[in-house]
This record gives structure tokens, C-alpha cells and sequence, in this order.
């Protein structure tokens, strides 16, 4: 009787939210189908820009010097001299603006410094690409003048450079592309997790008051906990079905999409630090929705809902940002105790490929102790008289 | 039966209820009357166990609405007024049988009880359509099929004729009709006084959350001398004081 009477409740939910055609848009289609669309569109805008940027490399060059071969030789470029070049450079139409003083060549024939101006326009990438070539250009000429000079005093250009630094990075491939996914998949998972339930719980609680089933549900003999259960796992997997989808849309970035040529790898997972993650997870959406399922049942309304819900967002973004920058050996001991910090920790670990044992007790734990707590109040919330009847 | 003792509900502050008491007898289809806000729904709702008396006690079917609720809540059949609740996504056969469901009901057993209630109710036509786009008086049968689908003892209807149309409200009075003579206990809360006279013999009647009066519709009309029962109804409100 006790999981028949679940079993029901929990189908019938299931049944009613597949017919929600808006619950599936938003908790489904949209993260799988937008996000990476949104990703190929501004990946292909970029390229786009950035061929054209090198492709067209306008500018102003004043006064005269042998640099200007050095500048003529930089792909795609073209000279200008328009009446106000800065308005021009304002305007996009000149990337940068060269300034040769006086006597350039001169001083440097001499063994001097000499001064360049160029000016560009931060705020416009294809000039920030200009000023980068012009850069690259001018540091070539101004080495290749140094050699000349350190040649006729008779020294090498080892001179000037007595030491050579050899860095040498030890992380594998696996690791920095974990790395890198260490720092987006949490923050995307666990915000997925709290927003993909949101709508459920609200509706599940607050609206079903407001249609008045929940009425007609609470006078039938079912153990309250038993309809907390059902509703609950309703919750937990509209959650974990927006984390997923949310999962497989990044996969189809990270493969298909703009940074694919980057290698990004998944091969990084252990049995055990799957097992881990998949546990974090599900310790999590049941967390989020027993906080979502309390907090509908508080709202006097489907709308008071609504704004309450979204504090359940700020929880689940505030430490996914603060722990973004944060290497896993970094991270003070203490957030494997805080609840959702614990969570996301955990998640960078496992994208490390490394988890401390210590930690994976800690934080599992810690974020089962934080479901109880939050379902044993949700499971008191429900049985006052309040939640079916708002006065 | 259902036995009201000395019952009180407040709110915080506000009382819904002070100190009202009578008595339901077994196989009796009872009034429940008084003006919106009286305190019926309240009434409706503790009897219901959704709601707790402050004070005083209710026993339905022989046991208490304090101590044993899920005793109460296997006999009871309820249905409230406004709003019908119905999911309106399921079909009218998914939101009974998803009732009789928690109910413990056996699928067949469901699926006959379903099959006789259309036939009681008229809704073979619209019986495997989604309930959303219905009309109220439709979804009224939906919700009363649901209140029964159980078959239970005691039946408690807050308002079930509001939003019916004339056929409507007379199918519905005959399932009444019916009902009493398969011998089930039904509370009947209205506004409507001469919805009242048409089906009950005797009623209690509140006013502001205080019993004006429990007894036979006879035994009022007598007391007061007047047999429209609009008439009496506002005679007994004004004398109260409230």
C-alpha cells in the first residue's frame, strides 16, 4: 500500500507534467536546444569578426621612417589619411593611428630611443587586433636594430639575455581540460539542479492549493509523508533533467561547437570519482527540491511562490561563482560542510580527476545530514493545517 | 452519523467558529446553512480532518476527527465549494481514478466504479477528454464522480450545485436522492435556501460563526410562524444579534 500509494502519486505527477508542454520547453528543449544554438551563433559571429579583422586592416601612418616596409608587410593591411583621423578610429574606419616623430630614424642610427605613438580603440576588437600586429611588428624591427647594434660592439645577443627560463607545465591533457570543465560543469550543473525544479515545486504545492486538489488530496487516507515523497521525487527528477540536458548541451559545445579544436576531454572519470559525482548530484536535487517543495508550501500563492524561488537561485549561483577561480587544493576545508559548497567542491574535485577521501567523506556526509534536516522540516511543514488552507 | 460538540475554530485572532454542536443521524441527508463567510466551509474542512477544532470535538462515522483522522478520512467523500480541483491536464477518468487510487481501490474496481458514475452522471460523452477546457457545470459532475468513487459512508458537499445549470442541478439532486437511499450519510452546505428545502428535513443554520439553530426545517418554520424559508432565514439572522 505505502509505495503503491506513492507509485500513484508520483505517475500521475509525471503524467501531468508531460502534458505541460511550457514544463518541458523550459526544463528540457531550452537548455538542449538554445544554449548550444546560442553558443554556434556567437562562435560563428566571432570567426566571422576575426576574419574580417584580419582580412582589413585600415589605419593612419604619420610621418616617415624605414619602419613603414615592416608596416606594409603586415597581411590585409591598407594606408589612410583621412581628414580627422580620430574621429575615424571613433568611427571604425581606421583600426590605429601611427605617429612617426621627427627624426625617428635618426635616432636610432644614433643608438637613441625612439618614441612610437599608436593610438586604438580598446573597445573595438578588430583595432585591439590591429595594435596587436602593429605590436608584433615593431618588436620584430626594434630586436632586429638591437642585433645590429650588440653585433658592432662585438657581443651576441646572448648578452642581453643571460638567462633562459624554461617553463615546462605538468598537468596532463586530461587534467587542464578538467581543469577548465571544473570551472563552468559545476556551476552549470548545480544551477541547473535548482532551476530545473523550480517551477515543479511551485506548482506542486502552491498551485495545486490554489486549484484546490491539494484539499481534496490531504482528506483522502494517504499518509502525508508518503505524498511529500512522491511530490519530492517529482522534483528531484525535473532537476536532474534539466542538469542533464544541461550536461549534454555542454557535450555538444565542447565537440561541435567554437571550442572544439581545444581538445576538451571527459576521459578524466574514475568509477569511483563517477560514483561520486552521480551521488554529489542526487544529494543535491534532493536538497533543491525539498527547499523548493518548503518554500511553495509558505507561499500564500502560485506569485509569492515565484519570487521566493528565486532566492533558491542566488543559493545555488553564489558558490558556484566564489569556488569558480579556486583550484580544488585551494579550497578551505570548511566548505565541504557549508551546504551547496560542499556539493560544488566535490564536483570540482571529481573534475580534477582527483578527490581527497577526506573531502568525498566530509562533503557526502555533510550534504546527506543537510537533506535529512531540510526534508524532516518540509515533512513538519506539510502536516500543519496551513499548507492546504492559507488564512 | 456525525456528532458536532461544542465546536470552536479560531484563527489567531478571528474566530470562524464558537461553540457549535449538532447531530447528523446515519442514512440522513442534513443542511448546512448560512451565508457566505458563515463558517460552513471551515465546518466542512475540520470534518474533513484538514483542519483541526480549536476547541470541542467531531466524531464522523463513530470515530474522532482528532484521534483517529485516517478512520475519518476512509469514510468520508468530500467535496468543496469554489474552485472544483480537478487537475486539468488528466482526463475526467484520470482525475477519479487517480481519487479512487488513494483509496487503495484494485484497477478493475475502479474502472467499474468509474463506468457506473458515468452512467449516474451523464459523462460518457466527455469522459476521456481532458478536463481543462470543460465547462463549470461539467466539471462539477467530474468532481462530485470523484467525491464518490470510493463509495464512502459519509458525504460531505460544500456548495455542489454552484455553477450548475437547471439540468444539471437536477441530476444531481437525484443522485441525492439516490444516495439517502442506499442509506449513506450526507451533509449538504448551501447559501441557497430553497436548494435546502428541497432536500433536506432537518439543517443547522449559522450566522457569523454561531449556531442560530439545529433542528427540523418544520420545527423552525413553526417557531418563527413563516413558511418561506428566504423570509425565515433573515428573521433568524436579524434576532441573532450579530
Amino acid at each position: 500500500m505505502r509505495n503503491t500509494i506513492i507509485w500513484a502519486v508520483f505517475q500521475k505527477e509525471m503524467r501531468d507534467l508531460f502534458r505541460d508542454h511550457k514544463t518541458w520547453l523550459g526544463t528540457f528543449l531550452i537548455p538542449l536546444v538554445l544554449v548550444p544554438f546560442v553558443f554556434f551563433l556567437m562562435g560563428s559571429s566571432y570567426s566571422s569578426q576575426e576574419q574580417e579583422a584580419r582580412a582589413h586592416v585600415p589605419i593612419a601612418v604619420y610621418g616617415s621612417s624605414d619602419l613603414l616596409k615592416q608596416l606594409e608587410a603586415i597581411p590585409g593591411v591598407s594606408f589612410h589619411q583621412p581628414s580627422d583621423p580620430n574621429q575615424a578610429l571613433q568611427a571604425g574606419q581606421l583600426r590605429a593611428i601611427v605617429r612617426i616623430p621627427d627624426r625617428f630614424d635618426e635616432r636610432l642610427e644614433a643608438g637613441g630611443t625612439a618614441q612610437l605613438h599608436v593610438e586604438y580603440d580598446s573597445t573595438n576588437q578588430k583595432s585591439v587586433y590591429a595594435r596587436d600586429v602593429i605590436e608584433e611588428r615593431v618588436m620584430a624591427y626594434s630586436k632586429q636594430i638591437a642585433a645590429e647594434r650588440l653585433q658592432a660592439a662585438g657581443l651576441s645577443e646572448t648578452a642581453i639575455e643571460p638567462i633562459e627560463a624554461v617553463y615546462e607545465q605538468v598537468a596532463s591533457e586530461e587534467k587542464r581540460s578538467g581543469g577548465m570543465l571544473a570551472g563552468i560543469i559545476p556551476l552549470m550543473l548545480v544551477v541547473s539542479l535548482a532551476s530545473g525544479g523550480i517551477a515543479v515545486a511551485n506548482d506542486l504545492i502552491a498551485g495545486e492549493r490554489e486549484r484546490g486538489t491539494l484539499e481534496a488530496l490531504m482528506s483522502a487516507p494517504i499518509p502525508a509523508n508518503q505524498l511529500l515523497t512522491a511530490k519530492l521525487l517529482t522534483v528531484m527528477i525535473m532537476s536532474c533533467t534539466s542538469a542533464t540536458a544541461s550536461l549534454v548541451s555542454l557535450t555538444l559545445i565542447l565537440h561541435f561547437g567554437p571550442i572544439a579544436s581545444q581538445g576538451f576531454a571527459l576521459s578524466l572519470f574514475t568509477p569511483v570519482t563517477l560514483l561520486v559525482l552521480i551521488l554529489t548530484l542526487l544529494l543535491l536535487a534532493a536538497f533543491f527540491a525539498g527547499l523548493e517543495l518548503m518554500l511553495s508550501m509558505k507561499a500564500k500563492s502560485v506569485k509569492e511562490g515565484q519570487t521566493y524561488m528565486s532566492a533558491v537561485i542566488f543559493l545555488a549561483m553564489i558558490p558556484s561563482y566564489m569556488l569558480m577561480p579556486i583550484h580544488p587544493v585551494d579550497i578551505p576545508q570548511h566548505y565541504y560542510m557549508i551546504p551547496v559548497f560542499n556539493g560544488v567542491s566535490l564536483a570540482k574535485e571529481v573534475f580534477y580527476g582527483k578527490i581527497d577521501p577526506m573531502h568525498g567523506v566530509i562533503g557526502l556526509g555533510t550534504s546527506l545530514l543537510y537533506v535529512v534536516l531540510i526534508i524532516a522540516w518540509t515533512a513538519r511543514l506539510f502536516r500543519r493545517e496551513g499548507v492546504v488552507v492559507k488564512p | 452519523m456525525i456528532e458536532v460538540r461544542k465546536v470552536s475554530k479560531t484563527f489567531g485572532a478571528f474566530t470562524a467558529l464558537e461553540d457549535v454542536s449538532f447531530r447528523v443521524e446515519a442514512g440522513e441527508v442534513y443542511g448546512l446553512l448560512g451565508e457566505n463567510g458563515a463558517g460552513k466551509t471551515t465546518m466542512m474542512r475540520m470534518m474533513a480532518t484538514i483542519l483541526k477544532p480549536t476547541e470541542g470535538e467531531i466524531e464522523v462515522a463513530g470515530y474522532s476527527v482528532r484521534i483517529e483522522p485516517d478512520e475519518v478520512r476512509r469514510r468520508i467523500g468530500i467535496l468543496f465549494g469554489g474552485d472544483v480541483g480537478l487537475y486539468s491536464r488528466l482526463t475526467a477518468r484520470e482525475n477519479i481514478a487517480y481519487f479512487g487510487s488513494m483509496y487503495g481501490m484494485e484497477k478493475q474496481a475502479i474502472g467499474e466504479r468509474i463506468e457506473r458514475l458515468s452512467q449516474m452522471f451523464e459523462m460518457g460523452a466527455f469522459l476521456d477528454r481532458r478536463v481543462g477546457p470543460f465547462s463549470r457545470g461539467m466539471k462539477q459532475k467530474v468532481a462530485i464522480a470523484r467525491t464518490l468513487v470510493h463509495d464512502p459512508d459519509v458525504i460531505l458537499l460544500d456548495e455542489p450545485t454552484t455553477g450548475l445549470d437547471v439540468t444539471a442541478a437536477n441530476i444531481f439532486r437525484r443522485v441525492i436522492g439516490r444516495l439517502q437511499e442506499e442509506g449513506k450519510t450526507i451533509l449538504f452546505s448551501s447559501h441557497n435556501m430553497g436548494e435546502i428545502d428541497k432536500l433536506c428535513k432537518r439543517i443547522a443554520l449559522i450566522h457569523k460563526g454561531r449556531l442560530q439553530f439545529a433542528g427540523a426545517l418544520e420545527q423552525l418554520r413553526a417557531q418563527y410562524g413563516k413558511e418561506d424559508l428566504d423570509e425565515l432565514f433573515m428573521t433568524v439572522v436579524e434576532g441573532s444579534g450579530r
